[in-house]
């Protein structure tokens, strides 16, 4: 049985769920990720493939998530993941912003620089 | 297949404690039922731990940590339950939160838990998240990412223990337990 609440709506750039938003904002050149974002690994799968396809396409990207109260494991590690891309491909500013009165951001966001080590990242 | 792993502590009765019981068998828990249970432990003893903690900093400092461990907890119980019931018992202990989750698990599976969570706990958690993450960019058809207990370890500085028994009444499963405390203030 498919638990349709899970499911993500919107376009690809633009993916919502139950709780959470994720999307492009073209003109800035930066992702937004909003509300809490605790989706099992495979669920990740749209997510990771809007960063993926807007980590080609742009020379400098910005990541906020001064809206993102939660992640899960599975959503660090598609973060993580998206630093070690950005390295592979080269040539590319990424800026994360985040909040320092998010707990998670404070303790995970920092090892994003041991993957990316041009990353920066600014907590408000 | 009994043992302990790690440094494994239930809570006990000294302090405030909490127990939930999910039954699937009747009742399939969702995915986003674990982050509904975790987030009532987290803001449920930010309140009643110790007098509760009045400084806001850190309220929201225990709130998160407690919302991602146990959180991390409880789906890994669900993920990878066999049958039975998935239990939740917390309380607050001598300054720490002590958190257990039980499920079941494969009695098959055993040998190999044990050999993962003693990996875990023998090298730097920080290079072992490291490692493990450079090997899931590089693999990526993962359905799991295995980060749950290495960010527990690693960013949060949880303790981390695991306790195996025979499940009762199901030769073919093993009971296990999955202990973790977080110090409760730093002071």
């Amino acid at each position: 049985m498919t638990d349709t609440t899970t499911r993500p709506s919107g376009s690809d750039t633009d993916i919502k769920g139950p709780g959470y938003r994720v999307w492009f904002d073209a003109p800035a050149r930066t992702v937004h990720f909003e509300g809490v974002l605790r989706l099992s690994t495979s669920e990740y799968k749209p997510i990771e493939d809007l960063l993926d396809r807007v980590l080609l396409d742009h020379p400098a990207l910005g990541l906020r998530m001064t809206e993102l109260q939660f992640l899960n494991s599975s959503g660090i590690n598609m973060l993580y993941k998206f630093a070690i891309a950005a390295r592979k491909k080269g040539d590319i500013e990424v800026k994360v912003h985040g909040s320092s009165t998010i707990p998670w951001q404070g303790k995970s966001l920092p090892n994003l620089k041991k993957f990316l080590p041009t990353i920066v990242i600014a907590l408000d | 297949m009994d043992g302990i792993i790690g440094e494994y502590r239930e809570p006990t009765d000294a302090g405030p404690r909490v127990t939930l019981v999910f039954y699937p068998g009747a009742f399939p828990v969702k995915w986003n039922q674990c982050s509904v249970a975790a987030e009532f432990f987290a803001e449920y003893f930010a309140d009643v731990g110790e007098g509760g903690l009045t400084e806001e900093a850190e309220r929201r400092d225990f709130v998160g940590s407690v919302g991602y461990v146990l959180n991390e907890l409880i789906e890994n119980a669900v993920k990878f339950c066999a049958g039975g019931t998935v239990v939740i018992d917390a309380g607050v202990d001598a300054g720490e939160f002590v958190m257990v989750v039980s499920n079941q698990v494969c009695a098959d599976a055993v040998d190999g838990l044990r050999v993962k969570f003693a990996e875990l706990l023998d090298g730097d958690p920080a290079e072992l998240l490291m490692q493990r993450v450079e090997e899931n960019a590089a693999n990526p058809d993962l359905t799991t990412s295995g980060l749950g207990f290495l960010t527990m370890l690693s960013d949060y500085k949880a303790r981390l223990g695991w306790r195996f028994d025979p499940a009762p009444g199901n030769p073919d499963n093993a009971l296990l337990k999955t202990a973790a405390r977080l110090q409760v203030k730093s002071s």
